[in-house]
């Protein structure tokens, strides 16, 4: 337990519940010390999760007010509920690769589209870890997993060539970051700039399931031989896109619209 | 009273912008587009908000962000898009958040025909959301005028359950022009007995209590109330749980929310059912032809009656205790309601009266009756022998 821990979490949820050697406790302290930093009141701060082990375990962490939602469609939750919301409280969504990048993209994208003002912090532990250990589309290409026994095959969109945040960067994303946990202080800081974004932002923290894909990929659940393999990892990291404030967030140009209806019920 | 002409879609538009709706989102589908197109012409004029969605999926999980957020919400569709809403009406059941989902039914299965009515979504409407244990509220318009209605009680029946609540239409309801009347003012809305019923944001701590009781405001987000909401068994904090006895109280919450209020949902009509020998049953527009049938059919002298269901869900079962024949009429040729009919009717027979994408004639309906009358099986043609 930590000073953050203790400041933000739910006593109850404070403690954490990934396996030994996760990257995902602290990639979810990252989110929180960014917030910190920020100086952003409990207040403030919608915090969304989606499934998977990044949104099972970080829902109704957070000490103010949290959802999940069905697998993938977080995304046009927090379309709707933006709309609901007061444009000073901000939306952080903590999603997996797989709810993102696969069952959801098509809400993903449509969110980017519209600029919906919300933080999509991508989890990203390469794979489907909570059902497993399953290959998803960032596990590394040729990886032995549960559903891969000869190895992947298939091109994935983490590394040789094709690129999901490119798809997201085209889809109209004001801010786009992806980072390894070990990233430290870049992780935050880009953390930062996307919570400050009025606009769509996403942030991709990458690090390696020991548990599942260290024993089935890499033959060990030793944690340094794992993070040893994750450090050589290649992976193109830092901000891909910072284009905050280029495009009207959408609640925003949406109320700006409605200003221009003659009010009032004309006709039926 | 403003009386004007307009359809069945345009009057599900104003009652929901009556009850407090402001934000609509849905995909283009006949025969429920109609009902996206005025909300996109309506919304705007009252600070509300319409968007297109991706596809029906993104629909109805817009509309339970924006309620949880606390707007007012509502979708419209129908079958080819009814069944994307599974995902986010399930959600929405049990995480108790009001929103309102209409389905003017076409005919299926799947695609089948667009623009004719059909019956097909009975079963489907009670059983949409995956995982059993719960009650839902589903209600079916008979009339552009009663589609106003039902959908002004739809949005206070979510509030007071903290549930999705469904409206049932088809595609005459929707489709069909008839004279509409809207209140101008509150007093003429108390005369037609509309209610409405403002959101109220719980103040936490315990979100989710293992009470059958109603007016418990649902989880609203961006109060600091330390509000959580998901579709896990909820903890009464709503906190995610695996506990069998803490998922046992979730259940029997959602089950009896709903059976021990059945006098705020429970509604239908009946016809001259107190001597009739016959009793003809229908929900929606073949209902229409059955209260012909049976004026009709009084005239002639046969001991005739009908019942009009007005909720669906949950079934009323005391309707059907009568010993009588029953014939149940319904837009589709495999027999929904009949089967639920044949259940609460035990003792009594069953018959069924199917057809799908036009509506019976009230001549065929006092052919069926007449049949019945003298014991004969029923069978219009060898392909269209009833087997009930």
């Amino acid at each position: 337990m930590t000073e953050l821990t203790t400041k933000y979490l739910r006593d109850e949820k404070a403690r954490g519940t990934s396996c030994p050697g996760c990257g995902l406790r602290p990639a979810h302290l990252k989110v929180l010390e960014a917030i910190d930093r920020l100086g952003i009141s409990q207040a403030d701060i919608v915090w969304g999760t989606g499934i998977g082990c990044s949104g099972r375990q970080t829902y109704a962490t957070w000490k103010g007010d949290t959802f999940a939602g069905t697998h993938g469609r977080v995304y046009a939750m927090a379309t709707g509920l933006r709309l609901a919301l007061p444009p000073n409280k901000k939306i952080i969504l903590t999603v997996g690769d797989g709810d993102a990048y696969t069952i959801g993209l098509q809400h993903l994208l449509n969110c980017a589209r519209r600029n919906v003002g919300v933080t999509v912090v991508v989890l990203d532990n390469l794979g489907y870890q909570s059902t497993g250990g399953q290959y998803s589309i960032t596990t590394p290409e040729g990886s032995v997993t549960d559903s891969s026994p000869r190895g992947t095959w298939e091109q994935n969109w983490a590394g040789s060539g094709l690129d999901i945040l490119n798809v997201i960067k085209e889809a109209g994303a004001t801010f786009i970051a992806r980072h390894t946990v070990l990233q430290g202080d870049a992780v935050v800081s880009s953390l930062e700039k996307a919570i400050q974004n009025p606009g769509f932002s996403l942030v991709q923290i990458v690090y390696p399931c020991v548990s599942h894909f260290g024993v089935q990929a890499l033959g060990t659940r030793n944690i340094p031989q794992v993070y040893t393999w994750f450090e050589s990892y290649p992976l193109a990291t830092g901000i891909l896109q910072d284009s905050i404030g280029s495009r009207p967030e959408f609640s925003d140009a949406f109320r700006q619209q409605n200003k221009k209806v003659k009010k009032g019920n004309q006709d039926v | 009273m403003r009386r004007i002409f307009d359809t069945g879609n345009a009057a599900i538009c104003e009652g929901a912008i009556f009850a407090g709706c402001r934000v609509f989102a849905g995909y283009p589908i006949t025969p429920a587009t109609e009902i996206a197109e005025n909300m996109a012409r309506r919304l705007p004029e009252e600070d509300g908000f319409y968007l297109q969605a991706e596809d029906e999926i993104a629909a109805l999980h817009i509309c339970n962000g924006a309620s949880l957020g606390g707007l007012k919400a509502m979708t419209a569709t129908s079958g080819p898009g009814y069944i994307l809403f599974a995902d986010a009406f399930g959600w929405a059941l049990s995480s108790e958040i009001p929103v309102v989902i209409i389905n003017s039914q076409r005919v299926g299965p799947v695609s089948g025909i667009t623009g004719a009515p059909g019956q097909g979504e009975f079963y489907l409407s009670r059983y949409l959301a995956h995982g059993g244990n719960y009650e839902t509220i589903v209600l079916a318009p008979a009339s552009v005028q009663e589609a106003f209605l039902l959908t002004v009680r739809a949005f206070y029946l979510s509030e007071r359950f903290r549930t999705p609540v469904t409206i049932l239409a088809d595609q005459m309801v929707t489709d069909g022009w008839e004279t509409l009347e809207l209140p101008e003012s509150e007093e003429e809305a108390q005369n037609m007995d509309l209610q409405r019923w403002e959101r109220k944001v719980h103040p936490g701590p315990d979100f989710y209590p293992p009470t059958d009781a109603i007016d418990i405001p649902p989880v609203v987000l961006g109060h600091n109330t330390g509000g959580a909401c998901s579709d896990w068994t909820p903890t009464l904090q709503g906190h995610d749980t695996e506990d069998f006895e803490l998922h046992h109280k979730h259940a029997w919450r959602l089950i009896h929310k709903i059976l021990s209020h059945r006098e705020l949902i429970d509604d239908a009509e009946e016809w001259e059912v107190e001597d009739a020998e016959i009793i003809l049953v229908a929900y929606g527009t073949p209902s229409r032809v059955v209260k012909s049938a049976v004026q009709e059919g009084r005239a002639k002298g046969l001991r005739i009656g009908g019942i009009r269901l007005i909720s669906l869900w949950p079934f009323q079962d005391r309707l059907f205790k009568r010993k009588a024949s029953y014939l149940v009429v319904e837009l589709n040729w495999d027999g929904q309601l009949v089967k639920e009919v044949q259940r609460a009717a035990r003792g009594s027979a069953v018959h069924f009266w199917g057809r799908c994408g036009e509506l019976p004639s009230v001549k065929e309906l006092l052919a069926t009756a007449e049949q019945i009358k003298e014991g004969k099986t029923l069978s219009r043609d060898a392909w269209k022998t009833e087997r009930w």
